[in-house]
């Protein structure tokens, strides 16, 4: 029944569903899990890769200006990092758009873009893709972690349909709901970076599907404030930084740790 | 009256011993009325290069805000800073995407750029307005006084000057040549840069 | 419209040029030229400029042709525009004050422009605009001022003397020549100051300023002039209105040469550098601060109390 109206975004169904959107959205239910924690000093972000192995080369990542460029979580502008879910290949063009959009806001205002302006740009261009050209949806949903002068810190969430809120917390990709419970339980409204670190890790830990808990499987990244320049200062950490931090907490698991017999 | 005349300026750039040093005027004029003391020409690109942009002021302001734009998507995109002679070529093609209604500037680079050693070696470029690079061994010079800086930076240049030396040389150099200007002078600024540090000072110039 | 001036006139190019071609054609007889005044060895053709102008249809349009920069800035010959000059006229008596840049277009050929001219020890004139042209005609002012003299056994007025120049240029009217002076003495009526210009115009008046700078110099001018100025105030006046030209106008600066005309004569106070001026002010003199005249000097201790408060 709903196969007569689901080949184009362009139409509604009759119950009043784009399917399109909800295919797209189902897309991104089996990609890797996206997760970011909005404390009062800073916002955090992690994800899970999925495309990993040992035959990956990821020389450029360990020594990499930026230690970003992983599949996940890219920089889009000094004051907002962004965290991706879904198709890798749409993923790339929307970071691709979102930077030029918020080097354009530069040029024109001599200003950072304020995050949400970033997101609203990025989301007229995905709803465009709902109602014109007979084109499909982008198969992607993102986090945005940024700064502005404006509204200090924030987090939005944004989808395929077009449609973004802000978030205190929040996660997209697979094991999303059982994320959401862990964090709805776990928040506190003033929250402080390191704690929220925490959190993050320690809901990573327990919806990541793998056994293991490394830097081959996370990615990280932190936005805060410098205390001397008072501007943000966007970390997206290196593999050997994730291994450091995942040690300090406690959680680092390896492969071989589940072959050690417990003592 | 030429366009490239309208508010005046001037910058130069010299190659020293492991240093460059980039100096400009600070006069904005519109004509013969000088309307600013304090118009800079020379912006920072990244941490080793300068990029000074002599000729109209709106253009200056317009091209700074450009080349912020094409060097963040640069860095943001290669996850690196963008090295001088690759950022020389994007200005000139950004120039001569504009070859049929250019901007009246005839951009300066100076900078340090990496060798294979892991060591510095001093980088100094120019363009034309509608993107003609020139890479000097020597010096580069640009804007309403660049015929009197070509003749005095021929007088005093030397090579293998050291920073403190190449300071001496490039200051002498641009206000004696700016003096020689209607257009340029009311002050000058100048950069030195070296692989440790930048030192920025301006010069007690004439003001007339 | 000319001819009678151009017939009897004595002192156009026009009636140089009819006397040299009669003088030259009876070389022996006595010509018009021997009577009244004229007699003499003075007005003898070979002692008299002539000018021989080029045989076109229109003599001052390829002048203008050659000089008009505005039109071609490569132009073959280049009058020296771009200037500041002032005179004001007060109690104690006339102060003219110019600036030294020479420009062509805009090359600084000159920062040792001398724009005073001293006709005589009672009469300067000053120099904008073509500086050869100024510099020549007022020599030959002073040639005239001094036959004057001679003739009438006593000084030329100022006003007489302008007069003869206005005249004088304004038989080369349209012919190119670019003059904008101001012809300063004291004679019996008291100081007096005269601007005479290359269209002709000629006006008395207690205060002018002449040039591309003249806007700048006339706002200092204006607000600090009055009749009762004393003397040191009216040279610091003086030289405080060139400054400000010299510092926002393009073709003015270098130095500023100070002259103060008194019953008995003129008398040179002084040049002083402009960018000097600027950062170290004029000295010792009441009616200066005392400081430099720049901006950002004035502004110094404003700029010292922002830097302690952050610290």
């Amino acid at each position: 029944m709903a196969r007569r109206y689901d080949s184009r975004t362009t139409i509604f169904s009759p119950e009043g569903r784009l399917y399109q959107i909800e295919y797209a959205m189902e897309a991104i239910s089996h990609a890797g899990t996206v997760l970011g924690v909005l404390a009062k000093d800073g916002v955090v972000l992690a994800a899970e890769k999925k495309v990993t192995g040992k035959l990956l080369d990821l020389a450029g990542a360990k020594e990499g200006g930026y230690g970003g460029s992983g599949e996940k979580i890219f920089l889009l502008n000094s004051n907002v990092i962004g965290g991706v879910a879904g198709l890798t290949a749409d993923a790339n063009s929307l970071i691709n758009y979102a930077r030029t959009a918020a080097q354009k806001h530069l040029l024109t205002y001599n200003d950072d873009i304020p995050v949400e302006v970033l997101a609203q740009r990025l989301c007229d261009m995905k709803q465009g893709y709902t109602q014109f050209g007979g084109l499909r949806p982008f198969g992607v949903s993102l986090l945005y972690a940024g700064y502005d002068p404006h509204y200090q810190f924030q987090l939005y969430h944004s989808d395929p349909s077009g449609n973004y809120s802000g978030w205190k917390a929040t996660c997209i990709g697979a094991n999303n709901g059982t994320a959401q419970s862990l964090l709805k339980q776990e928040y506190k409204d003033d929250i402080e970076i390191k704690d929220a670190i925490s959190l993050v890790l320690r809901v990573m830990s327990k919806t990541m599907d793998s056994t293991t808990l490394g830097s081959e499987k996370l990615e990280f990244a932190v936005l805060t404030l410098d205390p001397e320049t008072k501007a943000p200062k966007a970390k997206i950490y290196r593999p050997a930084e994730i291994d450091a931090l995942l040690q300090s907490e406690g959680l680092k698991k390896d492969e071989d740790a589940e072959m050690k017999p417990a003592q | 009256m030429s366009i490239m005349e309208n508010n005046g300026g001037s910058v130069i750039a010299m190659v020293g011993k492991e240093c460059v040093a980039i100096a400009c005027d600070l006069r904005l004029g519109n004509q013969a009325l000088g309307v600013s003391s304090d118009f800079q020409k020379i912006f920072p690109v990244t941490d080793r290069i300068f990029l000074g942009l002599p000729g109209l002021g709106t253009d200056v302001t317009t091209l700074k805000e450009l080349f912020r734009f094409r060097v963040n998507m640069y860095t943001i995109k290669e996850e690196r800073e963008i090295e001088p002679e690759t950022f020389a070529h994007l200005v000139s093609s950004t120039l001569y995407e504009h070859r049929f209604g250019p901007y009246f500037i005839e951009p300066v680079m100076a900078g340090l750029s990496k060798t294979p050693s892991g060591g510095f070696k001093p980088f100094i470029a120019a363009t034309d307005l509608i993107g003609c690079l020139n890479f000097a061994k020597d010096f580069v010079v640009a804007g309403t006084a660049s015929s009197k800086l070509f003749g005095v930076a021929e007088g005093l240049w030397e090579p293998d000057l050291e920073p403190e030396d190449l300071f001496e040389t490039i200051s002498q150099t641009i206000m004696n040549a700016v003096d020689r200007d209607a257009y340029s002078g009311w002050g000058c600024i100048v950069h030195v840069i070296t692989k440790d540090q930048i030192v920025t000072r301006t010069l007690k110039a004439r003001m007339d | 419209m000319n001819t009678f001036a151009d017939r009897f006139s004595t002192s156009t190019a026009a009636g140089e040029l009819r006397r040299a071609k009669a003088l030259l054609e009876d070389d022996a007889e006595f010509s018009e030229a021997s009577w009244g005044s004229e007699a003499g060895f003075g007005t003898l053709a070979k002692g008299v400029p002539t000018f021989s102008v080029p045989a076109v249809p229109s003599p001052s349009a390829f002048l203008r042709l050659h000089t008009d920069d505005h039109a071609d800035p490569n132009c073959r010959i280049k009058i020296q525009h771009g200037t500041t000059t002032l005179a004001f006229r007060f109690k104690g008596g006339v102060i003219v004050a110019v600036d030294s840049r020479a420009t062509a277009g805009s090359y600084i050929a000159s920062g040792t422009v001398k724009k005073v001219i001293e006709i005589n020890p009672y009469l300067l004139g000053t120099m904008a605009g073509g500086a050869a042209d100024c510099q020549y005609w007022e020599t030959y002012l002073g040639i005239h001022c001094r036959l004057h003299e001679l003739r009438n056994r006593e000084r030329i007025s100022v006003s007489a003397a302008s007069k003869y120049l206005s005249n004088l240029v304004y038989g080369y009217k349209g012919m190119g020549l670019s003059m904008g002076t101001m012809i300063c003495g004291w004679d019996k009526t008291g100081p007096a100051i005269f601007y005479v210009d290359s269209d002709g115009t000629r006006l008395k008046g207690d205060l002018f300023s002449v040039g591309s700078g003249s806007t700048f110099a006339y706002g200092v001018l204006d607000q600090g002039y009055h009749w009762d100025l004393s003397d040191e105030e009216a040279q610091e006046l003086g030289r405080r209105s060139i400054y400000a030209a010299g510092h926002r106008d393009a073709f003015s600066g270098n130095s500023c040469n100070l002259y103060h005309v008194k019953e008995d004569g003129w008398r040179f106070i002084g040049n002083y550098d402009i960018s000097k001026l600027h950062y170290e002010g004029p000295g010792d003199v009441p009616g200066s601060a005392g400081k430099g005249y720049g901006y950002d000097i004035r502004v110094q201790s404003r700029n010292a109390v922002d830097v302690t408060a952050e610290a």
